[in-house]
């Protein structure tokens, strides 16, 4: 189909620049391609977003340790996240022409329910902002620490569809490797 | 499975592994002919994942047969059974052959 107007044109450079980075990454990291692998990075990812949720409270309570609580967060964050998008090949943001029906249709699943989490996740936040603010109005590191947990929660929902899928997708056959 | 929005969702059967064996493919190579990922294959053959009419089209254009030959709501049989079938009527000669 030509592409017509600016979306489309958006979409088919977006597909592109992800098969090229697909064809890169294929190769890459192939002993934690198996499901167990995967899995233990989705566990290891959930254990960090519990640590980041932990610093947004400390925040609250101590201005001083928790954010650089936070750095260490990150340094958790970045490596395993970058793993998993490589080990489950990014199927969790694919964009849709870069996908066969099949993945269309897993990823579609899992996206709707990143969205519920993302949802139900950022309510908390907002609602603390909400109330302790108002209760306790000099408060300054309720911003803050409001903050911190609005990304988390921001992180939790923009993660669980590959999450997800990582958990759930089978082991690589031996018939499609070996071919 | 594919998503039905309402009702139980009826089973399809598919004899896509027995072809694929059958004309010694991969299923990488059936992939390659029908635009999918091989892991998509795998779905089908498990009975994972219910095509689209189009991929079923498709398919059935690899297989060279008409897509009912291909998928079918009732469970196939062994190819070799309905090939030589057992439960036709006896052979009027006695000798065990039968006559189509």
């Amino acid at each position: 189909m030509p592409e017509t107007n600016l979306i489309e044109r958006y979409q088919g450079f977006r597909t592109r620049r992800f098969l090229q980075n697909e064809r890169r990454y294929r190769t890459w990291l192939p002993r934690w391609r198996t499901r167990s692998r995967r899995r233990i990075l989705v566990i290891a990812l959930g254990v960090t977003f519990v640590f980041m949720t932990a610093v947004g409270i400390v925040c609250h309570f101590d201005m001083v340790v928790g954010p650089l609580l936070w750095l260490p967060a990150c340094l958790l964050f970045f490596p395993l996240w970058t793993m998993l998008q490589i080990v489950s090949g990014r199927q969790g943001d694919a964009p849709r022409d870069a996908l066969d029906e099949w993945e269309i249709q897993q990823r579609n699943s899992a996206r709707s329910i990143g969205l519920t989490v993302t949802q139900l996740l950022t309510l908390v936040p907002a609602l603390y902002l909400i109330f302790v603010g108002a209760l306790d109005g000099d408060h300054g590191n309720v911003p803050y620490a409001a903050g911190l947990l609005v990304v988390t929660a921001l992180m939790v929902g923009g993660c669980t569809p590959a999450m997800i899928l990582g958990w759930t997708q089978p082991d690589p056959d031996p018939d499609d490797l070996a071919s | 499975m594919s998503p039905v929005r309402r009702g139980d969702a009826l089973p399809i059967y598919n004899r896509i592994g027995v072809l694929r064996a059958e004309r010694g493919m991969s299923r990488a190579q059936l992939a390659g002919l029908i635009d999918v990922n091989p892991q998509t294959v795998g779905a089908l053959e498990r009975g994972d994942h219910y095509p689209s009419l189009d991929l079923a089209f498709r398919i059935s254009w690899v297989f060279e047969l008409p897509v009912e030959a291909i998928f079918s709501r009732t469970e196939f049989g062994p190819l070799s059974t309905e090939l030589y079938r057992t439960d036709r009527p006896p052979s009027t000669t006695g000798n065990g052959e039968s006559h189509a």
